[in-house]
This record gives C-alpha cells, structure tokens and sequence, in this order.
C-alpha cells in the first residue's frame, strides 16, 4: 500500500507538483472579466487584482439596478441572469430597448463621467452583477496605475469608437436632410 | 346574544389594554437596562470612539505615503512595514538628539519665572506698571500673586502635556495598531461595510464614502500642512528677532511648535501662539535698558507673528486648507468648550474633531439631496 503511494508520488515531475500547488481555480467572475473588452488588455492576475475591488451585487427579479436620470458612477458587468435596458417614451412609459445576458455590460460611461443614467435597468430574473465604479478605477491609478491606465485606455477607445459612429450617423442624417431640403425646393420651384 | 356580543368586545379590550400595558413595561425596563448599558460601557466607549478617531486621522495622513510606495510596486503590507520602520527610526533619531536639548529649553523656561522672581524683579515690574495705570485706570490692579499663579500654571501645563503623553503610551500603541489594520486592510473593511448597504442605496453609499474620505484627507492633510508652515516660520521669525535685534527670546524650536500646534484653533490659536514669546522676552530681558528701549521687544514680536498670520491667512491656508472648512467663530468657541471637558488635549482636537464631523455630515447630506433630485 506503502509502496503504491510512494510510486505515484514518484510519477509526478516536480515542475507539475509545484504547478498544482499554486494552481488556482478561476473564479466565473474572473473568466467573464476576461472576456469584457474593457478588461481585454489585462493579465490573469491584473484581472484577479480588479476583481479584488470589484463588488458583487446580488438582484431579484424585477428589481431595479440602475434607474434613468440618477447620477451615474459605475458600470455593471453580467455574472449570470438577464437583464432588461428601458428607456422611458415620449408618453413616461417604459419601453424595452434590449436584453443583456452573461457577459455583457452597461454603463460604463458613468465611470468617467457623472452624467445622469440614460436608461433604466432591471433583472429580467434573479442575477449577479459585477458594480465597478468610479472611486475604485481612481483607486486603481493612485495604487495601481499600470492597471489603471490599461482600463482607462480601454474605455477612451469603447468612448472613441461611439463618437466615430455618431459621427457617421450624424453626417448620414445631414446628408438625409440635405437632400430632403433639395427635394423640397425642387417641388417648389 | 347582544350581551355576549358586548362581553366579547370588553374582553377583546381588556386583552388589548393588557397587551399594551405589558408591551409598555417591557418597552420601560428594557430602557432603564440600555441606560444603566450606557452609564456602565461610555467611558469605555468614549475610549474606543476616541482611539478610532485617532487612528482614521493618523490613517487619512499616512495613506498617501503607502499608496505612493504601492504605486511603485511595493506590496501594501511591506509598503506599511517599511513606513513605520524608516518613521521610527527617523523619530528614534530625533529622541536621541533633540530630547535633551528640547528638556533643556523647557527647564530654562521654568527656572525663568522663579529665578526672576526671587530677585524681586517681578515684583517691581508689577508695582511700576500698577502706578503707572492707577493714572488712567484706577479700577485696574494686578496683583503679582495673581501673575505667578498664572504664569507657573501656564508653564505646568507643557509638564502636563509631557507627562499625559507619557503615561498614555498604551492607548498610543493602541492606536497604532489600529491604524496599521486600517492601513493594510482599510479598504477592503470599507468594501465589506458599504457591501451591507441595500441595492437601492448602494451606489449612493460608495460615492458619498469615496467623497467623505477625499475630504477628510484633503482637510486633515492641510490642517498638517498648514501647523508645520505656521511652526516653521514661527522658529525662522524667532531666530531673526534674536540674530538682527538681540531679543533674546530663549527656547524658540519649543515656542515656534507651541505657535504650529496653537494654530490648529482658528482665532484663538495665534493669539496662543505669541503670548508665550511675550512672556519669554519679558522675563529675560527685564531691567536691560536697550530691551526697555524696544519696549522689551513686544511690538517685534507680535509684528513677526501678524506677518507669520498674514503669510498663513493669504498664501499658505488658501492653498491647502478648504474653503468648506470655514468656521463661525461662535462655533469655534462652543466647540473648544465642549472639547476643554478633555483638558488641553480636548481642546486642541476639538476643532479638526468638529471639522471632521462637518465634512462628513456635509458629504452625506449632499450626496442624498443630489439622490433624491435626481431620482424625484
């Protein structure tokens, strides 16, 4: 009995002892972070590091996660469940925009900027939330900043690639205009 | 059956009535047990409070020193380690060095007032100033039993200070520990605290934290900053009277400190200060007829302390000091009463004490106000 311990001890090379030793399972936050393209550019123990300052938010169904027109001051990222994106219409009614599932992620807008919510948020059934906010990212830079910066340039390129899709969006529906405006002084004419 | 009806509704009454009454005296006896609680636990809890406080003000000045060394890679525990080591032995070092000197120039200034006084100096400075203001103002007579009481109980009081700072090393060390688990782990018991706040309430609660504690560092941060300037140029004033006109003001590192400490106090604190640089020049220089030409230096004096004030009021506290801070001076004098209850001690936290106070209760009442607007 002895003998056959101390023969399978003898069949793991050392390298591969030491490497179980230190193994260490990834937690599921820690493998939906790395799949957050904010978080893209960070190693596995950057990632173990953010997630360390991260908070986990437990929600019921129905309940309210962010609300429009509150100040702002972080992002969610979706560990598991749904959740629902409303906006309200012209006639105060909530109206659902779109549904977010497990890796996905809203807000983070808030993180830079303390403008008000643009749109209500709402579990479509029990979930778990990641809340990274503002004060943790200001932490992050004064402790961290090699981390810090990694996020920050992350979300100037999310900010980035937004304003060139406006932009684009903007020069169409001038154009749009444009040509309506022609249209309409032909018809005068 | 309308009787039965009539009886059922007494007694549903009566059960109630009964109810109550037994609720009521629970409610009664459970209130004189948390007061004979309070009574017994205050001065314990008082203690606590106070170490606490302490040490979130010790932590609000270390931390940026810590995340600093953090930000340069350095673990946050051997960042703390490292702190305290080079501090204690730079704070070692000065002991060994400026001790006796610091001892040195405190017994100068209590031999000074005895040693005067024997010589009969005092006396006579008395007699010449009480002829000189019977003239002007009869009614107003200082007796010099009057100024030796002051005088020896102002000096006693920095042997009192020594000596309470001295038998209260256990609850600075207490202190101390508390503020290294809050250095190393302040953040994450922060995290766990605010993790307990209700999801509605939650990122509400982490700004108003996050803003609470910028504040608290930024306030307590310049209030340091602004002590040291003020004890800075108090020595540098000092040693100027004493090199350009001779004033021969003894002790001026200990008067110069008193001044630093002293101006933590909003108003009454430079007055503080100047007032024992008075006592000082006039007891050394009594009968040195160039000193009596200066007027024994006093206008020199309280001439250096308005410009150390004007340097502080227009160019140092601005800058370091915020705006928010500002304290009614009915305030001030309400709040250092409150804070004599403590001794000196007391009253020199109990500005900073209040100022923290404020922040915090400013922070947290605009954090909701801006909730509740936004949320309607």
């Amino acid at each position: 009995m002895s003998n056959s311990k101390g023969e399978s001890k003898m069949s793991v090379p050392l390298y591969e002892s030491v490497r179980r030793k230190f193994r260490r399972n990834r937690s599921e936050a820690e493998i939906v972070l790395s799949t957050v393209h904010i978080f893209s550019k960070l190693s596995r123990s950057e990632i173990r590091q953010v997630e360390n300052v991260m908070h986990v938010r437990h929600y019921t169904m129905n309940e309210t996660i962010v609300k429009q027109g509150a100040p702002g001051s972080g992002m969610y990222i979706i560990v598991s469940g749904n959740v629902g994106i409303y906006i309200l219409n012209h006639e105060h009614e909530e109206q659902l925009v779109t549904e977010l599932e497990k890796g996905d992620f809203f807000g983070e807008i808030a993180v830079l900027n303390d403008a008000p919510r643009t749109a209500t948020a709402r579990a479509l059934e029990n979930c778990t939330i990641l809340g990274f906010y503002r004060p943790d990212l200001l932490g992050l830079l004064e402790t961290k900043p090699q981390i810090g910066i990694k996020i920050l340039l992350a979300l100037s390129e999310v900010l980035a690639t937004r304003l060139s899709m406006t932009n684009e969006e903007l020069s169409r529906a001038q154009r749009q205009l444009q040509k309506l405006e022609n249209e309409h002084n032909d018809a005068g004419e | 059956m309308q009787v039965s009806d009539d009886q059922s509704v007494n007694q549903k009454f009566i059960r109630a009535f009964h109810s109550a009454l037994f609720k009521t005296l629970v409610n009664f006896v459970l209130l004189i047990l948390a007061l004979i609680a309070a009574y017994k636990f205050i001065p314990f809890l008082t203690d606590a409070v106070f170490m606490i406080i302490m040490a979130v003000v010790l932590t609000a000045v270390i931390s940026p020193a810590i995340d600093w060394l953090e930000a340069k890679g350095v673990k946050r525990g051997i960042a703390v380690a490292l702190f305290f080591i080079v501090t204690f032995s730079l704070v070692g070092m000065v002991i060994a060095r400026g001790a006796p000197a610091l001892i040195d120039e405190i017994g100068k200034l209590k031999n000074l007032i005895p040693s005067t006084s024997s010589n009969g100096t005092v006396d006579q400075l008395i007699g010449k100033f009480n002829t000189w203001v019977a003239q002007y103002l009869p009614s107003l007579q200082i007796e010099p039993a009057m100024v030796a009481k002051v005088t020896s109980s102002f000096f006693s009081q920095i042997g009192t200070i020594v000596t309470t700072t001295l038998s209260a090393f256990s609850s600075f060390l207490f202190i101390l520990i508390i503020t290294v688990f809050f250095l190393v782990d302040g953040r994450r018991m922060m995290k766990a605290l605010i993790g307990m706040v209700p999801n509605q309430y939650f990122e509400m609660s982490l700004n108003i934290a996050y803003k609470t504690q910028e504040q608290l560092t930024n306030f307590l941060r310049g209030q340091l900053i602004a002590a040291s300037g003020v004890g800075i140029q108090s020595i540098l004033g000092l040693h100027i009277l004493n090199w350009v006109f001779d004033a021969n003001i003894s002790g001026p590192f200990l008067i110069g400190g008193i001044a630093g400490v002293a101006n933590i106090i909003p108003y009454i604190g430079p007055f503080a200060g100047t007032l024992p640089a008075i006592v000082v020049s006039l007891f050394n220089n009594f009968g040195d007829p160039v000193a009596a030409s200066h007027l024994y230096f006093i206008p020199h004096i309280v001439v250096m302390f308005i410009i150390v004030q004007l340097v502080d009021n227009n160019f140092i506290s601005p800058l370091v000091v915020s705006g928010a801070m500002e304290m009614h001076p009915l305030t001030v004098m309400l709040v250092i009463l409150i804070g004599s209850k403590w001794g000196v001690v007391g009253m020199l936290l109990a500005v900073p004490g209040w100022g923290i106070i404020k922040v915090i209760f400013h922070e947290v009442m605009s954090g909701i106000r801006q909730h509740r607007a936004a949320v309607g």
